[in-house]
């Protein structure tokens, strides 16, 4: 590892970050809110301290990085983020501590949408736009980001590209990784241009429409209200928000394809059937068992069914009814439907559709082989097989997210949590959800968590978000090994 | 430009890393899907699996987008239906083909832009072969490329115990010749190159790029310690393709051959092609063998069997036998930086010389040629400065050139000049410049005026 081409890119990837405050800056100018000194300094340390580390570290010669560079790059950028990300909060006041402030920050960045804050609907707007737009930005990926619009990334890029890309299997849609990372950021603007637009036509205002449109098409789920998109009470919304959060969870190479015109190969896509046909069965299974039991009509089951089984599958965590008090079947599925996430290549989190699917061939497929012992037999996706190692890689991937929920449901269980509070907030951080289940439900939030429990989720939200390998990779002796 | 490139080998490997590092859209495509990984891994290119000849993975390719072809697989066959696909696609696609068997190379009329519209057929052997031929006419260098139809040569050499520039600057070296007519251009030391100045010092197995008219070349080399005596005895290892080739190509230039080759229905097919060359049945790392064939009095020792540890060993059981000079074929890259170390005198590598025409060929357009250097990180290229280029009409010193670019030589009505700080390019001089690969794309920039004014 060479330190001088780490930190030349991790500065110029701070000095960007802090650019990205001007959006919140120029909104808090403009409404003459107390929060512009807040983000004025930010920016500047955001920016003096990331130019600073550009300088010292001035032309690497080669940007080509190896793996553990990648590795360590992807990490510590998403770690300098949490701490950047919070120093609004902290100049502001609003968050007056760096653990909470901190959580806050990762919380965004990672589209988890946990969050600390209570009396939301009273903040400043650069505040709770710089939430959403952290959320936002987090989404398709910081680093992905940087890559596309910085130049200064070459060959690296996909070593940096494979340890954020949130999938098990990482395609490159052009011949240039530069050239897809800014496809897959201009696929991300059109579709967040258009729900923009549509919100607007549901009578939300300019700023309540764009905070809502970066937290759906990032699946992040910060909201600018206490009572999330309950409060607009309106089914356009609803239908909006829940049409978007789906679109946002299907892989975005696909939603490239359909804009080249590509339909056939979005249809016969297997993991994009599975992904709905999953949001489908939960959401009857779900609206059965609210109707009469909450709601009288099967209309309104249904909405609401339907809007929470979205919103948590594609760990969102946009939220129209307290699902706390929902009855336990309703309240099982959606803990389960946590573990299941978006699609592989989306802005959702978890464990991804792509890999249960896969999952659940390998295992049929043993199966068939006990049937047809001499039979071969390969997991199949379309007309591709998935080879062994990837398979393998699938299933330690599912091995290591089960181990770390455990371990950390454990932890906290050891600070004197609730079992339902300590498994539900460890899920919901580390699938990106957002809320959870008791002490962690819908209508309360993480404030009252002691100290350290914040920091366990913290690194949570981040471990799912960076899909485990990149961050455990880093805690193993070997990677440090000369 | 975009540029499909089939088959991931050492080959397709190469050329494909430095294109998308010069800043082409690159997609490969290959059978072997464990390979694609290793490539995508290593650079920015697009991978595809599937057969090269076919027309659904061109498709996918998007040959109709493409520029370029380059059909560099194991497969002859494959090479030349992928490129006949894209010839129907579009004729204004550049079609590259490597075919190895001799059968099909003999003719490669038939596979010309006006019959099968193929832009460039290689054989890698045959490319190897004349490269050694044309070495062989300079005993002392490690690598000759000519310019200017061969008026001008650039002689690579290594510089050893025998020479006495070592350790002086060269203003130094330059002084002691007496004259302005040769160039350092380049010198690569311990893998890496560096751009000479007039202080640098030399240092024993640097290895120089001295540019000068051709008829100075064999002085100059003398005058660097190398031995120039012209051989006469050549002993080849080996009796496949290449060495058969080769011996033909010797032959012609009237020099006695001794061929080992181990299988004996080969020995007898050899025996019936060559007229005049010695076949031996046997292993040509044999130290009898060797040595009852009077290896100590042979000039070159050529080691080209398909083993390329054999080559190597061969070599260097030959030199200390006493053969005079000692080449082998080698094929990875990876090796041919031992090569000075080891005391082998020069290597063949028939990827190397692929490689190196397809980028030869590939910059044609632009300038009038352009050859890899060795270990490919710096290029010499050939071309004609123009009037409304930003090179001419100031003296050299003046010119601000992307750091790691010289000027090497200028050929003006003829007459070849050696240029230094006060030298003015004219317009309509051919000027062979050096240039680091790293800042080729400065370099191009440099001189689009030029490009634009043919477009």
């Amino acid at each position: 590892m060479k330190p001088a081409k780490i930190l030349f890119i991790l500065g110029a990837f701070l000095f960007f970050l802090g650019l990205m405050m001007l959006l919140p800056l120029a909104w808090s100018l403009a409404y003459g809110d107390p929060d512009v000194e807040a983000f004025a300094v930010s920016m500047f340390i955001t920016c003096s301290s990331g130019g600073f580390l550009y300088f010292i570290s001035r032309s690497p010669g080669e940007t080509t990085l190896n793996h553990r560079e990648g590795f360590f790059i992807v990490a510590a950028g998403w770690l300098l983020a949490g701490i950047v990300g919070s120093l609004p909060y902290l100049i502001h006041g609003v968050i007056p501590g760096f653990t909470d402030a901190f959580f806050e920050s990762v919380s965004g960045f990672t589209t988890t949408g946990a969050t600390i804050l209570t009396g939301i609907d009273g903040l400043p707007h650069g505040i709770l736009l710089w939430r959403s737009m952290t959320q936002w930005l987090g989404g398709m990926g910081i680093i992905i980001l940087s890559i596309a619009i910085l130049p200064l990334l070459g060959v690296g890029g996909m070593q940096l590209y494979k340890a954020e890309m949130p999938s098990p299997v990482k395609d490159k849609l052009t011949p240039r990784i530069t050239e897809t990372a800014r496809t897959l950021w201009s696929v991300y603007v059109i579709l967040s241009t258009a729900e923009f637009v549509l919100l607007l036509f549901g009578g939300l205002d300019p700023f309540e429409a764009l905070c809502h449109t970066f937290c759906t098409m990032a699946t992040g789920g910060f909201s600018t209200h206490d009572a999330s998109i309950a409060y607009f009470h309106s089914p356009y919304v609803d239908g909006v928000i829940t049409l978007f959060m789906i679109i946002a969870g299907v892989n975005f190479t696909l939603h490239h394809a359909l804009l080249l015109g590509d339909f056939r190969s979005v249809l016969k896509n297997g993991e994009l059937r599975f992904y709905l046909v999953l949001l489908l069965a939960g959401t009857l299974l779900v609206t059965f068992d609210l109707w009469k039991a909450v709601f009288d009509g099967l209309v309104e089951s249904f909405r609401y069914a339907l809007f929470q089984v979205v919103s948590i599958m594609t760990t969102t965590g946009f939220v129209t009814d307290n699902y706390a008090n929902w009855p336990s079947l309703s309240r099982f599925i959606l803990i389960l439907l946590m573990f299941v996430g978006g699609s592989a290549g989306s802005t959702g989190g978890s464990i991804k559709c792509l890999r249960i699917l896969l999952i659940f061939k390998h295992s049929s497929m043993e199966l068939y082989r006990l049937v047809h012992p001499h039979a071969v037999s390969a997991v199949k996706l379309g007309k591709r097989i998935v080879y062994p190692e990837t398979m393998a890689s699938i299933w330690g991937f599912f091995i290591l997210y089960l181990s770390m929920t455990v371990i950390a449901t454990i932890l906290l269980l050891l600070f004197g949590l609730d079992p339902l509070t300590a498994f539900s907030s460890v899920a919901a951080t580390m699938g990106n959800v957002g809320p959870g289940f008791g002490l962690v439900n819908p209508s309360s939030t993480y404030a009252d968590l002691p100290g350290p429990v914040k920091g366990i989720l913290s690194f949570c939200m981040i471990a799912g978000r960076l899909e485990i390998y990149t961050i455990l990779v880093l805690l193993t002796p070997e990677f440090w090994k000369k | 430009m975009r540029i499909i490139v089939i088959g991931a080998g050492e080959v397709g490997y190469n050329i494909s890393d430095i294109l998308s590092r010069e800043g082409n859209d690159v997609v490969i495509i290959d059978r072997n899907e464990e390979r694609l990984k290793e490539v995508a891994e290593n650079i920015d290119v697009q991978t595809l699996q599937g057969s090269g000849s076919s027309p659904d993975i061109l498709k996918k390719a998007r040959l109709d987008q493409s520029d370029m072809i380059v059909a560099v697989t194991d497969s002859d066959e494959t090479n030349i239906v992928a490129c006949l696909l894209a010839a129907v696609q579009s004729r204004a696609i550049l079609k590259i083909a490597r075919i190895r068997n001799p059968d099909l190379n003999r003719d490669t009329k038939i596979f010309d832009r006006n019959h099968l519209g193929i832009d460039l057929c290689i054989n890698p052997e045959r490319e190897a072969v004349t490269s050694i031929i044309s070495l062989m006419e300079f005993p002392g260098a490690s690598e000759i490329i000519d310019f200017a139809e061969g008026r001008i040569k650039l002689a690579a050499f290594y510089v050893n115990g025998k020479c006495e520039a070592l350790g002086k600057e060269l203003r130094d070296v330059k002084n002691s010749w007496g004259a302005q007519d040769f160039l350092v251009a380049s010198i690569t030391r311990n893998g890496e190159p560096i751009v000479p100045t007039g202080k640098t010092v030399l240092q024993e197995n640097d290895y120089l790029f001295v540019l000068s008219e051709s008829q100075n070349v064999r002085n100059i080399l003398r005058f660097f310690g190398k031995d120039m005596a012209p051989p006469q005895r050549v002993f080849i290892m080996g009796g496949g393709n290449t060495a058969l080739m080769l011996s033909e190509a010797l032959e012609k230039k009237g020099l006695l051959l001794k061929i080992v080759e181990k299988r004996q229905d080969r020995c007898d097919y050899l025996a019936s092609v060559l007229d005049k060359a010695v076949i031996l049945h046997g292993d040509g790392t044999s130290q009898d063998l060797l040595k009852e064939e009077n290896i100590q009095d042979a000039d070159y020792f050529i080691a080209v069997t398909n083993d390329e540890e054999a080559n190597i060993l061969g070599a260097l059981l030959a030199k200390q036998l006493g053969a005079r000079k000692a080449i082998a074929l080698i094929n990875r890259v990876d090796y041919t930086h031992l090569v000075p170390f080891v005391g082998i005198d020069a290597v063949m590598n028939p990827r190397q010389a692929t490689i190196s025409k397809i980028l030869h060929f590939i910059r044609k357009g632009k300038i009038i040629s352009a050859t890899p250097l060795r270990d490919e990180k710096a290029e010499a290229v050939e071309f004609i400065a123009l009037e409304t280029s930003e090179i001419t009409k100031k003296p050299l010193k003046n010119i601000k050139f992307p750091k790691g670019a010289i000027v090497g030589a200028i050929l003006r009505n003829d007459k070849v000049r050696i240029p230094w700080g006060d030298s003015v390019i004219e317009p309509g001089d051919r000027v062979i410049l050096f240039t680091l690969r790293s800042v080729i794309p400065q370099m191009e920039k440099f001189l689009t005026v030029k490009l634009d004014y043919f477009a």
